[in-house]
């Protein structure tokens, strides 16, 4: 696990928000997590109250491989809210398990040959504060 | 409930738009809104349907009186910003059928030039999600998400980055031919746009909506009225709706670049009778240069992953074969939620758009976009 204090002064999430906890639960715990409906098994992302595909109520938050595809990135040159350092690479990038759950995320260890929409990419866990571990991506030589 | 035809648009009015107005947003939306009267012909009294979208209950209470409507009057706007503009004459047009209404007017106006000091994000930090799932990681604002969706359409069917800029240049050179456009005395071509430091790579300023404050306005009323009007009535051929059913998280679109248009655009066309091909200028919601290029897949201009070749070698600009965003757009005149789309549209089609006029234009097509929503307005010169 890296630590990444430069983090620390941006928009952070607030990890006790009830609907997100598990997930960042899971990430300090080197976990990526996400629900999964208990009816029909299908991913739900974003958390929701009910199951997109079969309507069930019941998710469990369930670890995943933290393996992804890198679908499509920014590099953002501007910092348009204070406390970003620019530049960075912000990322989509779509679970091995089911691409339709598609992960807003920080890009890390971008190869210097550049960036391809379908590159293999895995989890990396930056903790940011006592309370609060960011999962970013990394590129997968 | 037959719509098409069945309404007209007679009625158009503008502020100067701004990069910052010394007039607040209330006393910039009444001076559209006379301005829009005045060019129709009519007195306040007339009308007796309002659509002010993003007006608050206090807001839209505050312009009808401001501008004297003392008789009953029916509001509707179910869509937001930019979609409801645009799919005002289909409210209209329902009202008017529905005897609910005779005369509708819409007002839309914006004054983040002074209010907001840039930080049009604000709604989307305030989506719980994307606080939480999307803003820790820098996926924020729009420019950021656009931005994205141009990445996917450059990896999916290498679109340039030359013709994200063939959008930006045909605006500013529309732009320069218009006396009320921000941009009108700053020119740009391909090598300068190419120049110019990214801000969310792929995307530099060029690609970038204006951020101002103005306001537009225009009034509608049935056809049998119309022909009595002050102006030329430009005719509602067909108007249509569009929602994405994966809602406002664009990063979780099963189809991630398809905006509502590809719901909106065969509803109006249908309506209307009418396909791509009878279009004489189009002028699509611009927030961001990669958003025209989408809208022209979606609707059927061109397939997907061809609208970057569609928008090259000045086939959008004026004299081209399809025109795109004579008035300059939002991208280099003002925005102000595609209502400046609607009245030049307006303008086009009565032959009064001055040295941007396209020649014997008779149908022309609008568009809105508010993420999940899209409307398109297919306008006739009757």
């Amino acid at each position: 696990m890296t630590r990444v204090p430069e983090l620390a002064e941006r928009h952070l999430p607030d990890p006790g928000w009830p609907v997100a906890k598990p997930f960042w639960d899971g990430c300090r715990a080197g976990e990526l997590r996400i629900p999964r409906c208990e009816r029909c098994a299908r991913w739900v992302w974003y958390p929701a109250p009910a199951c997109p595909g079969c309507g069930g109520e019941r998710h469990a938050w369930t670890a995943t491989s933290g393996r992804a595809r890198l679908f499509t990135w920014v590099t953002v040159h501007r910092a348009f809210l204070p406390g970003y350092r620019v530049p960075y690479v912000t990322a989509l990038v779509e679970l091995v398990e089911d691409p339709r759950v598609r992960l807003a995320t920080y890009l890390r260890d971008v190869p210097a040959s550049g960036l391809r929409a379908g590159m293999s990419v895995e989890v990396v866990f930056e903790s940011v504060t006592e309370h609060l571990t960011l999962p970013a991506f990394r590129c997968v030589r | 409930m037959e719509l098409a035809r069945r309404i007209a648009v007679v009625g158009v009015g503008e502020t100067r738009y701004e990069r910052r107005s010394s007039r607040d947003l209330a006393a910039l939306r009444r001076e559209a809104a006379c301005a829009a009267l005045a060019d129709a012909g009519l007195e306040a009294a007339a009308v007796d349907g309002l659509i002010v979208p993003g007006a608050g209950y206090g807001e839209l209470h505050e312009l009808a009186r401001d501008l004297g409507i003392r008789g009953q009057f029916h509001a509707a706007s179910c869509f937001h910003s930019g979609t409801a503009v645009v799919a005002a004459p289909l409210e209209a047009a329902l009202a008017i059928e529905a005897g609910l209404a005779h005369t509708v007017l819409c007002c839309q106006g914006v004054a983040w030039g002074s209010e907001r000091r840039g930080n049009v994000g604000q709604p989307h930090a305030e989506m719980r999600m994307k606080a939480a799932f999307e803003i820790p990681f820098g996926w924020y604002p729009q420019v950021v998400h656009f931005a994205g969706m141009a990445r996917r359409h450059m990896e999916l069917y290498g679109t340039t980055e030359a013709q994200l800029g063939a959008v930006a240049v045909a605006c500013r050179r529309h732009a320069a031919l218009h006396d009320n456009a921000i941009l009108r005395e700053e020119p740009l071509d391909l090598e300068g746009y190419l120049a110019s430091p990214y801000l969310a790579e792929p995307f530099r300023a060029p690609d970038c909506c204006l951020v101002n404050d103005g306001a537009g306005a225009f009034v509608m009323t049935s056809l049998e009225r119309a022909r009595d009007g002050r102006a030329r009535p430009v005719v509602v051929l067909g108007a249509g709706s569009g929602v994405i059913p994966d809602g406002e998280y664009s990063s979780l679109r099963e189809d991630y670049l398809a905006t509502g248009a590809v719901h909106s655009a065969p509803r109006a066309f249908g309506m209307a009778g009418l396909s791509p091909a009878d279009v004489d200028f189009v002028a699509l919601y611009d927030n961001f240069t990669g958003l025209v290029i989408q809208q022209l897949e979606d609707m059927g201009f061109c397939r997907r992953g061809e609208g970057g070749p569609f928008v090259e070698g000045g086939r959008i600009e004026l004299g081209g074969a399809l025109p795109v965003n004579p008035s300059g757009g939002q991208l280099a005149q003002a925005f102000v939620f595609s209502t400046n789309h609607v009245v030049e549209a307006v303008c086009q089609l009565r032959g009064e758009a001055g040295q941007r006029q396209i020649a014997s234009a008779e149908v022309g097509v609008v568009t809105g976009y508010t993420g999940a929503q899209h409307a398109t307005l297919v306008l006739g010169s009757g």
